[in-house]
């Protein structure tokens, strides 16, 4: 490798560059944000500041039910409608509030079963500019449980392993391999792609920021859900189109890796703190900016304006616009982080940097500069990330923080300190997570990424791309 | 103004949860401030021994010595399991793999699969009553202003002799050789291992010591309360650390003035705040009051580590982390 006296006005320029890239792919991409127009309901859900998705489906096969009458009624509020082909229903609200939803099982076909009684009728309460508050029920023939929460345990009888699999095996033919079909795997692979792009956004910074400085960084959770959150306010609370959402995530995100370096990190390396001390650091600033995050925001789940309706049909799998346009996005994103790291004079240099840190300074390299850059371009991606998970979920003040450690699972597998590592990761902990619910209860899905990182650890410590000097 | 909050803060001192959260501590003293095991699957220990004699005692209602029996063997077997594939790495893998584990034991504890056994997301109620049934206090309130149940009470002296007995017991083995060791090991493992010593197995002891003192306390925590799984969270952790940090991470008795110090700030936090709220001082809703504690303790966190990182009770020259 040849030796690297970087101009850092150079370097700066490489990087506005790269942010600039990117804004010219979001832009390109997404102004064309505007919800279809819906069916004939009493108020438009498209332009309701408020509404609620319903979303009726088999618990076993996950297939919609659809032409069953719902009812939704609240204060001076009281329609039917009728799921579509998708078993889907979007209800515009007139204002927030609490609002109760009621399906008429007895519209469904009888061979779909029924719900469960604590599910029906279900009783929420929107928030006001709160869009597409989903409301999913899923029918299940297995009459007695179901409700997950409302079965209790019995009393004095030695409940064993094999009382508690009873539960979940009343419907035991559908539970084992034979429900596998090609469509469920297919979709499991590309859900589980999608997500994984947009957890490699995030994941880059972690494994970058860990190569350059060492830092564990527990607190990136957090630059997620900041853009998740910038998100949010511009799109749904100022009412602002998405792509000007989208944008400000990534300004704001990149401005905040900016100031928490600069105010924070940079003098911490500075008095020479260690690299545990640090990571405390970063637990402390995590769990106080989660909660701040809380505290203005609310503790309840929010979701950004979204159109449900199916924009893309790949076999079985049906997609909203906004999954296939933030999958676009992070892949572009990632293709530009991609070329700046192998050809610009920034790239190089940060990876010098994360190969060897004295070496690199000792070859001319400003080491703060390429960190400096790292925190802005690992926030920037980071609330791209958390903005495009907002779009693909929904998003709360721990969303980020969720997914903390399976971000942190993805750099460990890809190999800690590289950034195609981290890619590789996210993709591989994403599918396998998706594809395990094909085996295991859905909500375990997060323990076996968890398993696989652990097992990773076990036998290929360095990751799949990692070095082995890279480990003690 | 009601400023009966006061004196309960302060009774928060000597509550049993405290004792629970001081012997907890005590467990990752001897991992992190004695041994330098950077374990931040604390809650994942206490959640493993509150599972275990909730279980056993309530499901399969064992007697009272088998279920504390069976709370100390599921702590050993999972800090061995945690320990065998992560104690030949560097501390920062260490860190994330029992972070991972303790968000595992709580994610399985909570599926709806299990709730036969664990009761799913709801978790059990009244694991204490086998303990309680030995409690020789007679009802009534004690403690003055405090009005501490019989119950409390028993649970407060049972959960503060056994953090004593800890004390004691991690006081003799830090003065004895097997000390020296394990510190030892903390400050430089390589010279530890040119002198012949078998760092692994000295680190694995270790971390089963501090693994069963959290299952210990997982136990205590949950006498005045019913078993939940989301109580052991990542933030459980968290809070250990800043309880640790406070007293001191190198210290036998600093757990303890931790826990004390940590859960009377909070308690009068609490209580201020709701005092401003409830009479429109702080233009803040009472929703909004819940996260402000964990504000505090964030960043608590954040300025214990930077500007007095050996703690109120820690010697400057032994902390582990030189700032």
């Amino acid at each position: 490798m040849g030796i690297l006296p970087v101009d850092p006005r150079r370097q700066r320029a490489v990087g506005i560059g790269l942010i600039g890239m990117a804004f010219a792919a979001l832009v390109a991409v997404l102004p064309i944000a505007a919800p279809l127009a819906a069916a004939a309901d009493p108020i438009d859900p498209s332009t309701a500041d408020e509404s609620i998705s319903i979303w009726l489906r088999e618990r076993d096969s996950k297939a919609p039910v659809p032409n069953v009458t719902v009812e939704v009624k609240g204060k001076s509020f009281d329609e039917t409608f009728t799921t579509d082909p998708d078993g889907r229903v979007l209800v515009g609200l007139p204002s927030g509030g609490d609002y109760t939803v009621t399906v008429d099982t007895s519209t469904a076909p009888a061979e779909i079963g029924t719900l469960p009684a604590a599910q029906n009728p279900r009783k929420l309460t929107v928030q006001n500019t709160n869009k597409n508050v989903p409301v999913n029920f899923l029918f299940t023939t297995d009459a007695g449980a179901g409700g997950g929460a409302s079965t209790t345990p019995s009393d004095g009888a030695s409940p064993s392993p094999d009382s508690s699999a009873g539960s979940s095996s009343g419907s035991g033919d559908s539970s084992g391999s034979p429900a596998i079909t090609g469509g469920l795997v297919a979709s499991k692979i590309v859900t589980g792609i999608i997500y994984g792009l947009l957890l490699a956004l995030a994941s880059i910074g972690v494994s970058l920021i860990y190569g350059t400085t060492g830092l564990n960084n527990f607190a990136h959770g957090e630059l997620v859900t900041f853009g998740a959150l910038m998100g949010y306010l511009f799109s749904s609370i100022l009412g602002l189109p998405g792509f000007v959402g989208i944008i400000a995530a990534v300004l704001l995100g990149g401005l905040y890796g900016f100031v928490q370096d600069t105010v924070l990190w940079r003098p911490l390396r500075k008095r020479g703190v260690g690299l545990v001390p640090l990571m405390i650091v970063s637990i402390g600033l995590a769990l106080a900016t989660r909660y701040l995050y809380s505290f203005f925001f609310g503790a309840d789940r929010l979701t950004l304006p979204n159109d449900p309706s199916p924009f893309l049909r790949i076999g079985s799998v049906s997609l909203r616009f906004t999954d296939v346009m933030g999958a676009v996005v992070a892949l572009v994103v990632l293709l530009a982080v991609a070329w700046v790291m192998l050809r610009t004079r920034l790239g190089k240099a940060a990876r010098a940097v994360s190969d060897n840190r004295s070496l690199a300074a000792a070859s001319g390299i400003d080491v703060d500069g390429v960190i400096r850059w790292i925190w802005i371009g690992g926030g920037a991606l980071a609330g791209l990330s958390g903005v495009l998970i907002a779009y693909y979920q929904s998003l709360r003040w721990d969303t980020g923080s969720q997914i903390l450690l399976l971000i942190f699972a993805a750099v460990t597998l890809g190999g800690l300190g590289s950034a195609f590592g981290a890619l590789v990761g996210s993709m591989v902990i994403s599918v396998f997570m998706n594809l395990s619910t094909l085996f295991i209860p859905d909500n375990l899905k997060y323990v076996a990424a968890l398993a696989v990182m652990i097992v990773i650890l076990l036998v290929r410590p360095q990751g799949i791309l990692g070095r082995r000097e890279r480990i003690g | 103004m009601d400023f009966n909050f006061i004196p309960l803060a302060f009774g928060e001192a000597i509550s049993p949860t405290t004792a629970a959260y001081a012997l907890a501590t005590i467990g990752l003293v001897v991992h992190f401030g004695f041994t330098g095991l950077v374990n931040f699957g604390q809650a994942g220990f206490m959640a493993i021994g509150g599972y275990a004699f909730v279980v056993t005692s309530l499901q399969f209602n064992w007697p009272l010595p088998f279920a504390i029996l069976a709370t100390i063997v599921c702590s050993v077997i999972f800090a061995f399991l945690l320990g065998l594939p992560t104690l030949r790495l560097r501390a920062d893998y260490l860190s994330i793999v029992t972070i991972a584990a303790a968000e595992i034991v709580r994610l399985s504890v909570k599926t709806p699969e299990l709730t036969g056994l664990t009761g799913g997301a709801t978790g059990l109620n009244g694991g204490a009553e086998s303990f309680q049934d030995l409690n020789p206090i007679p009802n009534g309130q004690y403690l003055g202003p405090l009005h501490m149940s019989a119950a409390d009470l028993w649970s407060a002296i049972v959960g503060w002799s056994l953090v004593l007995l800890a004390c004691l017991l991690v006081w003799a083995l830090m003065r004895s050789p097997w000390g020296r060791i394990v510190k030892g090991i903390r400050e430089d493992e390589d010279a530890v291992r040119a002198l012949g010593k078998n760092v692994f197995s000295y680190k694995m002891q270790a971390l089963v010591l501090g693994g069963v003192l959290g299952g210990l306390a997982g136990a205590l925590f949950i006498l005045p309360r019913s078993l939940q799984p989301d109580n052991y969270g990542t933030q459980l952790t968290f809070f250990l650390y800043t309880i640790m940090l406070l007293g001191g991470a190198t210290t036998i008795f600093g757990p303890l003035l931790g826990a004390a110090i940590f859960w009377v700030v909070l308690s009068l936090s609490d209580g201020l705040l709701s005092v401003a709220v409830t009479n429109n001082i702080l233009p803040i809703s009472s929703t909004q009051q819940g996260p402000i504690r964990f504000i505090i303790v964030g960043v608590a966190l954040m300025l214990l580590v930077i500007f007095r990182p050996q703690g109120i009770l820690g010697k400057k020259a032994e902390v582990f982390f030189r700032a």
